[in-house]
């Protein structure tokens, strides 16, 4: 009932008329950008962050949420007409693609379009009824037990985006070092700032997001050849009658799915739509034709990763903990506007909370009606080639980082980590773990800090405590679990040389279809 | 011992990055564990990442090495836009810095066409006016 109260209450929020307009400009944007080739949400926002900052507080939020879930769903598009995804959409590469080889792009665009919708809805029930109870958990959280967790993040996080461990742990560690640079909190003293001025505050944020995932994907985009889609331009968007009645049983299971993985840590929609996928190939009516462009294959995914998509915004705003890069940039922003995400979140600010979540099914709604009946004017931001659009990119990497502070020096930082992301780029060193260790590596150190001043010095703080110990041991069973399989593996290889190291993402795709064509490597 | 090796050269470079930022640490106090000094933190994050360096080069030896490709001509065709960019914007106009930087970005595409360009250069010309008079952004345009 109370819950309800607090709806209501949110919904008073979100539909005043700025509000409103701030989350159908959001989601259309977001919608747009996340279109585009090579952008995905992480790149969209980190392009459309500045843009929030002479916002109102609520306003602004609406409008990042927005731009999160409308990218979300943008990036699906471009995935099923162009088999072009960023991270977050690779498994509406399967299906969705090949319903549109079959000439039924209209059939998985309106698919994907009403399982976001379900999928959308049913993580909002979950939101409202489990960010206040996790909120109370997250009091009992001390220093040591939020080192834990931000390292279990760190973990999660490596493996899913990057699929290696170790190289995504090395991403973050590289984040954790930069996050250090400026003056540290405790002593006063700088860190690591050359005696520059400017970075004594620190390294900018937007200049690392948007050199790593906006510059340094241009570049790495320059280097492969168009891509054409085959979509013909014909739609047909309706299903009929029996085709609508497919969607639903798997755009359920997907929401279920997504609505639990979006709150694990290292969650969030890549792996909510892995395992619907999974779910789907088990449960499904039509199992055996998954993976040849069906209905089921496309609304399951679809619906988890709308789901998670929003039930990620639960561990940051309960426990102040983003679990994926994401959320991290969510946070940036969060304090940015001047509010520390937390326990205390909700009670504080109850109207940006639940504002926040009514204004997630406002934009559910604004997404159904912007994307199902007008895709067909959406997709020909396809027919701009990639040689008119790169220069636009670039110049709205420059404004986004003059913006923050009016200043034209800030680009050249912003050049200095498009070379630096460009070269992890090539080096197959994912950019997410980088910058969630870079937003999360100073509260990493405070609370590492203060956990050993509280335990004078000893780590057995982490082991005493039951929250950290639980989750320094799921730590420890992800190590053991890498490092058996890379050792089975090692035994298995001829001349004990293992031929390719495929991403977690390449191989669950390979292990998932069954379509021979969808299984090559996807970027 | 390959330099074209991918999953080397990573290695490499992380244990690099750990000595460089280790090697700083090292110069501010560090303190003890009950009371870590500023160097102390990013000192244990270096260990550790040299360490990760360390294993990424053994590690490269049992896996096929996957050749490192890059290209530097539009890595320096778009990072000189951007600086170009800022430079003439500074000393300049930032009019003057959006047409460098599509004349300049846009040698790394596919194929160039100087009326493309001009277009382009136009387009956002006026996305800029549009930013600075109706989102209010203070660009210093001319």
């Amino acid at each position: 009932m109370e819950t309800l109260h607090n709806l209501a209450f949110g919904f008073e929020h979100a539909l005043t008329l700025s509000n409103l307009m701030y989350c159908a400009l959001g989601c259309s944007v977001g919608t747009l950008i996340g279109m585009l080739p090579g952008l995905g949400p992480l790149s969209t926002i980190s392009l459309l962050l500045p843009l929030t900052y002479s916002i109102p507080t609520g306003g602004a939020i609406i409008m990042l949420a927005g731009i999160y879930y409308g990218a979300q769903y943008g990036d699906s598009v471009s995935a099923i007409t162009m088999k072009i995804p960023h991270a977050s959409s690779i498994v509406a590469c399967i299906d969705g693609y090949q319903m549109t080889l079959k000439g039924q792009t209209g059939l998985a665009l309106f698919t994907a379009g009403v399982s976001s919708f379900i999928g959308g809805t049913v993580a909002i029930v979950v939101l409202s009824t489990l960010a206040v109870p996790l909120g109370e958990v997250g009091f009992l959280f001390g220093p040591a037990d939020y080192c834990a967790l931000m390292l279990l993040g760190f973990f999660c996080v490596s493996f899913v985006s990057s699929g290696s461990l170790l190289n995504g742990l090395a991403m973050a560690m590289v984040g954790v070092l930069l996050g250090s640079v400026g003056t540290d909190v405790n002593s006063g003293m700088p860190r690591y700032t050359m005696d520059v001025p400017a970075l004594s505050d620190g390294i900018g944020l937007i200049s690392i997001a948007l050199g790593c995932f906006g510059i340094a994907e241009v570049m790495k985009n320059l280097d492969n050849k168009n891509v054409l889609t085959p979509f013909n331009g014909v739609i047909k968007l309706m299903p009929t009658w029996p085709e609508f009645k497919r969607i639903i049983p798997s755009a359920l299971r997907g929401s279920v799915v997504g609505s639990i993985l979006g709150i694990m840590p290292g969650g969030g929609p890549t792996m909510a739509q892995f395992a619907a996928y999974a779910v789907d190939k088990k449960f499904s009516k039509y199992k055996a034709e998954i993976g040849s462009g069906v209905i089921e294959g496309v609304a399951g995914q679809a619906a988890a990763d709308e789901a998670a998509a929003r039930t990620s915004f639960i561990p940051l705003m309960a426990i102040g903990i983003p679990e994926n890069a994401v959320m991290a940039l969510m946070m940036a922003a969060f304090i940015v506007k001047g509010i520390q995400p937390g326990p205390n979140m909700i009670a504080s600010h109850p109207d940006l909370f639940w504002g926040l979540v009514a204004s997630m099914w406002v934009g559910n709604c604004f997404l159904l009606i912007i994307n199902v009946p007008m895709v067909k004017y959406w997709l020909s931001i396809f027919k701009i080639p990639y040689t008119v659009l790169f220069p636009a990119i670039l110049f709205f990497c420059c404004i986004g980082t003059y913006s923050i502070n009016n200043n034209l020096q800030d680009i050249y930082t912003t050049c200095v980590f498009g070379f630096i992301g460009y070269i992890f780029l090539r080096l197959d060193m994912e950019a997410a773990p980088l910058l969630l260790g870079f937003i999360l590596g100073p509260m990493l150190e405070e609370n590492f800090r203060r956990a050993m001043l509280l335990s004078r010095g000893s780590f057995s703080v982490f082991a005493t405590r039951p929250i950290s110990a639980t989750l320094l041991s799921a730590i420890a069973a992800l190590t053991i679990w890498q490092l058996v399989s890379f050792l089975r593996k090692l035994k298995k290889a001829p001349n004990h040389v293992i031929s390719e190291s495929l991403s977690l993402q390449d191989s669950l795709v390979q292990g998932l279809s069954n379509a021979p064509q969808s299984a090559e490597k996807l970027h | 011992m390959n330099m074209a090796n991918r999953n080397f050269v990573r290695g490499l470079l992380l244990m690099a990055i750990a000595l460089l930022f280790g090697g700083i640490a090292l110069t501010y106090p560090l303190g003890q564990l009950s009371r870590a000094g500023p160097g102390l933190v990013p000192l244990i994050v270096s260990c550790l990442l040299f360490f990760v360096g360390a294993i990424s080069v053994v590690r490269s030896h049992f896996v096929a090495p996957v050749p490192l490709d890059y290209n530097l001509k539009n890595m320096f065709l778009v990072l000189l836009g951007l600086a170009g960019f800022a430079l003439i914007s500074e000393h300049i106009n930032m009019l003057l810095g959006i047409v460098f930087l599509v004349f300049c970005s846009t040698l790394a595409g596919t194929s160039y066409s100087v009326i493309r360009n001009v277009k382009i250069s136009a387009g956002l010309i006026a996305v800029a006016f549009a930013f600075k008079y109706l989102l209010g952004l203070q660009l210093p345009l001319y």
